[in-house]
């Protein structure tokens, strides 16, 4: 597979130091942060506190 | 009693009693037992030549610490090509044209070699749901792509097994009952669909040889990926 780390050859600064998708931890660290903001967008719409509508009254 | 064409597969009982267990473990029985003699009869010589060449050959890709699992994968395919071969005689039942018993298969074995991975290369495993150099904005969408992928697989495992010998066998019942149907109508017609029943047949003899070889080629390459 063509798959090998070539990350050696880069050098990055600032952010794409921990998220690119060219070093094996780039990636890795990638993939966590998807994971973890699709589970902060459900938890999101799980826990937010519902709209509670007023009770109707008969007139 | 009126058989469907979808009787073939009902799972075998016999007073209520189910017999499932019963169908995968004597299929195993027709394999001699290995024994401690120095030199074997043919049939044991023939049968450990016969596990040691697909033992090479599945495990020579994977590192030393995958060939740990070289025992279940060799029994595996054992099971799986003697299951299939059996299933082809004629009033047997084969158990896996069972979506149940190769999703039993497939999902735990998939689990195992997921959780191997993670255990052991956490970094690698993790690293390889997103292909190199892919471009920043579509780092998420195929970061689920692949999430999908890997889910998906121990599901086409155990469906590919299923579908490929359940439509052999359904495709052999029909055939051969179109044979005897024709056979006081048009014998000519009969004889020549008995010629595409032979050659279906000898295709089912080559799909339970490859889909048990697939079953297990395809988890030792998910086991060469995550060790």
């Amino acid at each position: 597979m063509a798959g090998h780390d070539s990350g050696t050859q880069h050098t990055f600064t600032g952010i794409q130091r921990y998220f690119n998708s060219y070093t094996i931890t780039g990636r890795r660290n990638c993939v966590l942060a998807t994971y973890a903001s699709i589970t902060m967008i459900i938890l999101y719409f799980k826990l937010r506190p519902k709209k509670q509508t007023p009770a109707l009254t008969e007139k | 009693m009126n058989l469907t064409i979808f009787d073939q597969f009902l799972s075998p009982q016999i007073l209520g009693l189910p017999l499932m267990t019963l169908a995968i473990i004597l299929s195993s029985m027709v394999w001699p037992s290995q024994n401690n003699r120095w030199l074997n009869n043919r049939l044991s010589t023939l049968q450990s030549w016969f596990i040691s060449t697909i033992t090479k050959q599945l495990m020579m890709p994977i590192n030393k610490p995958g060939h740990q699992w070289s025992t279940i994968l060799m029994s595996l395919i054992i099971l799986l090509l003697t299951i299939n071969l059996l299933g082809l005689l004629p009033y047997t039942f084969t158990p896996t044209t069972q979506l149940s018993m190769n999703m039993a298969l497939a999902i735990p074995l998939w689990l195992a070699t997921v959780l191997t991975g993670l255990r052991n290369q956490t970094t690698k495993s993790l690293g390889h749901l997103l292909p190199e150099g892919t471009p920043a904005p579509l780092i998420p969408t195929l970061i689920i792509i692949e999430t999908i992928s890997l889910l998906i697989r121990p599901l086409a495992l155990g469906v590919r097994l299923t579908a490929n010998l359940t439509a052999g066998h359904l495709l052999i019942q029909l055939i051969s009952t179109t044979i005897i149907i024709l056979l006081p109508t048009a014998p000519m017609l009969s004889m020549l669909t008995s010629i595409i029943l032979l050659l279906l047949t000898l295709l089912e003899l080559a799909v339970a040889l490859i889909q048990a070889y697939v079953f297990v080629l395809l988890l030792s390459l998910y086991l060469q990926e995550n060790v």
